[in-house]
């Protein structure tokens, strides 16, 4: 009677788990994150390379993300997304933007500011710079716009200090030309005049007013510590991820149906069971990635498709178990005890080493991969979690009810042929 | 270890004289598991030869494995692997043109824009992805400009994707580790688990496995990509688990029986797991198959790829593992010969 209890706690439990997960579900339309390549949008994955003497240090990476992040935030972008990879790649993720290169001439952009004397040109026309004499990080303020003769500048206003060194640099080079360098490429040059006081500069020669915005952008969100190489840019349509997302989940409705009908075939009755555990397996895996909010990819949603199968694959071992007992005459409860425990091994084995498996593929992965490796494991843990606790406390509920006929459980028994339609007798005893 | 050590010992005593019977008992399994299903082929269950002979044929079932994949290993001196912009680096774009056009008509149209290299792959109707070598965004941008003016492109396009060449060195060298990291857990524990035999004939198993996926991708010139390589993982992990429930039914036939030799308990657990192993397989495949007919190009290729892994893994189980551990124990006996 102790046990019959315990059953009932378990089934109960269960059951809150499983409002605990419609409440994550809940709205069902939008509960689960989607991936870029399930909503459509553009990835950039960066490389950060050693600028000059500047190392990439793990600190320069996060004030790069920082600074990226900053400049997305100020394009209106919603919902993006700057991670990290295991190689300490950048990667950028933009819902619903689809040009990847201009997303890519902001983010990549180093955004090195420079202020030089240009001293000469060399033979090959390129400019010969004296030291650098101010850089953009005392800029406090950029702006694009047009000057007074209608030409696209941007402007560009310097804190105190910049402001002092502004001044200084002016009043020390009456004459000379004041170059103005931007990522190592020659803005402009003008000639100084005069001293300028008040720290107010600009940069002119720019093609666009789109460009100049883009600039000064970039220029008020600061450099970048390290440069940055495009490895991957991804642009994905909307229709594209929306066609990959019914597909997959018309696949796993029929799949299910396919399985459903197959375990009922093989096991009846306990295939019912199996179909409730079953269902309470989406259900909690949909709750589960809900309340991760982590975005399922392709990969992911992929993974959960196979990993249904893989969930039948506990009840099978356990039913084949059982069938097994009952077939050399054991009685119900004896039949499900050594059933239970005769699959235990196979069972907690084989999801261990896929366990064993998806780490490895999550700590070392790159990307769709390590989504894939994050559903893998969910799966494995909720599938061992439902057929050796909820499956086990539905079975043993019912196991001394007059339901559970030989029959029920998909086995001929000599003698007693009750639930036996065809009425076949198999096996000699 | 110690107990199948123990196991061992007592099967050189030899001393309990009830054992259970293994052809009658699997024999009235068998029937009795399968009568319920009303398969349509009862006479290929029930010959002999299905229910008993798995090791005693497995020089066919060698020959089957060997074949593909020293097709595999032609080939692959032939043309080599179809290796997606995710290896080679590249440009690929997939356009919805405004007007009817098939894959000729614009392979003449790349050629005239000078780009009759680029690859060319039909999607949909009037949608097609084309590939090419790394260009710079200007190349693309003239390129899509061209087609636009002369057959009429829809915006936005639907997808555009430009890799570095050398960007995949680092994803690649990620998933070796990955691999070879899971690789030595995997050996780990079923050592612990079960014998250091059984660990290496799993990981022979799943070698098998990738080398089945390699070679079906290589002769069917399948591209390969990094969406391939999230395959030959999740095959990994799906073998595995085929390997050791069938690891676990021979090591707990070797402590019930002490009479049967080695290889007679090998096939009496391959019997008895049959149900379950063709059942899961089944029920695996189930959505997998689904997707390879719904799916659109991406969803094939990842379902294509499982579709193959999980009958490779399936098969190998059976087919690769269990021969070398009767082979094993031929050898350097640990088992009741």
């Amino acid at each position: 009677m102790r046990s019959r209890l315990f059953n009932i706690i378990v089934i109960i439990i269960f059951v809150i788990i499983l409002g605990v997960c419609f409440y994550y579900m809940y709205p069902f339309q939008s509960s689960i994150k989607l991936g870029l390549d399930l909503r459509g949008g553009t990835q950039i994955i960066l490389k950060p390379i050693e600028r000059g003497a500047e190392q990439v240090t793990s600190e320069a990476i996060d004030k790069a993300q920082l600074i990226i992040l900053n400049r997305i935030d100020r394009l209106g972008i919603s919902e993006p997304l700057v991670t990290r990879d295991f190689n300490n790649n950048i990667i950028v993720q933009l819902p619903g933007v689809d040009d990847p290169e201009r997303a890519i001439d902001i983010i990549g952009k180093t955004a090195q500011l420079e202020f030089k004397i240009l001293q000469s040109v060399d033979e090959n026309e390129n400019p010969v710079f004296g030291p650098t004499l101010l850089t953009g990080d005392k800029l406090v303020k950029a702006a694009a716009g047009y000057d007074s003769s209608g030409r696209i500048v941007v402007t560009m206003s310097f804190n105190d200090e910049g402001a002092q060194q502004f001044e200084k640099i002016t009043s020390e080079n009456v004459g000379q030309r004041l170059a103005i360098v931007l990522d190592d490429e020659m803005k402009s040059a003008p000639v100084i005049r005069q001293a300028i006081a008040g720290g107010d500069a600009v940069i002119e020669g720019i093609p666009t007013l789109e460009e100049a915005k883009d600039i000064a952008l970039v220029l008020q969100t600061g450099a970048l510590p390290v440069n940055l190489e495009m490895q991957e840019a991804q642009y994905i349509g909307p229709t594209l991820g929306q066609d990959s997302l019914q597909q997959s989940i018309l696949a796993g409705i029929i799949g299910f149906v396919l399985i459903a009908i197959f375990m009922l075939a093989l096991f009846r009755g306990l295939g019912l069971i199996s179909i409730i555990g079953l269902t309470y397996y989406v259900v909690i895996f949909w709750g589960i990635l809900a309340a991760l909010e982590t975005p399922v990819t392709l990969p992911g949603i992929a993974g959960v498709v196979l990993t249904i199968g893989i969930a039948v694959d506990a009840n099978v071992l356990i039913f084949s178990r059982i069938k097994e007992e009952m077939i050399k005459g054991k009685s119900r409860l004896a039949s499900f005890t050594e059933g239970f425990r005769n699959a235990l091994k196979a069972i907690i084995d084989s999801n261990i080493t896929t366990l064993i498996t998806a780490a490895a593929l999550y700590r070392f992965g790159t990307g769709p991969i390590r989504g894939f490796a994050v559903t893998l494991a969910i799966g494995v843990i909720i599938s061992m979690f439902i057929s050796l606790i909820f499956i086990r406390a539905i079975l043993f509920m019912i196991v001394n009810s007059r339901a559970v006929t030989p029959g029920f459980i998909g086995v001929r028994i000599p003698k007693s042929s009750q639930g036996d339609s065809q009425g076949e007798i198999v096996g000699k005893k | 270890m110690a107990k199948s050590k123990k196991a061992a010992k007592k099967i050189k005593k030899r001393k309990q004289p009830q054992t259970i019977q293994p052809a009658d008992e699997a024999k009235k399994t068998f029937i009795a598991d399968k009568k319920p299903e009303k398969t349509k082929e009862p006479s290929l269950i029930e010959t002999k030869a299905l229910r008993f002979d798995f090791i005693g044929k497995n020089k066919y079932w060698v020959i089957l494995s060997t074949a593909l994949i020293i097709a595999g290993i032609i080939f692959f001196f032939i043309r080599g692997f179809n290796f997606g912009i995710d290896f080679l680096g590249g440009n690929l774009i997939e356009v919805k043109f405004k007007q009817d056009i098939t894959i000729t008509e614009l392979r003449k149209e790349m050629e005239e824009i000078g780009y009759g290299k680029a690859i060319l792959q039909s999607t949909e109707k009037n949608q097609f992805i084309i590939r090419t070598v790394p260009i710079t965004e200007e190349q693309k941008d003239a390129i899509l400009e061209k087609l636009d003016d002369s057959i009429g492109i829809e915006k936005p396009l639907i997808q555009d994707r430009n890799v570095a060449p050398g960007f995949s060195k680092t994803i690649t060298r990620n998933a070796l580790i990955a691999v070879a990291i899971s690789v030595v857990g995997i050996l780990i524990y079923v050592w612990i688990r079960f014998a250091v035999r059984f660990a290496v004939v799993a990981i022979i198993e799943l070698l098998h496995d990738v080398l089945i996926i390699f070679s079906f991708y290589i002769v069917t010139f399948r591209e390969f990509n990094t969406t391939t390589i999230a395959v030959v993982l999740t095959i990994l992990g799906y073998s595995l688990s085929d390997a050791i429930v069938i690891f676990d039914r021979i090591r707990e036939e070797l402590r019930v029986n002490k009479r049967d030799s080695f290889p007679l308990i090998v096939n009496y657990s391959i019997n008895k797991i049959l149900v379950r192993s063709l059942s899961t397989t089944a029920t695996t495949l189930f959505p997998v198959i689904v997707l390879l007919i719904i799916g659109n190009e991406t969803l094939k290729d990842f379902a294509f790829g499982l579709f193959i892994g999980v009958l490779s893994g399936t098969y190998s189980s059976i087919f690769v593992g269990a021969p070398i551990l009767i082979a094993w124990n031929n050898r350097f006996p640990k088992y009741k010969k």
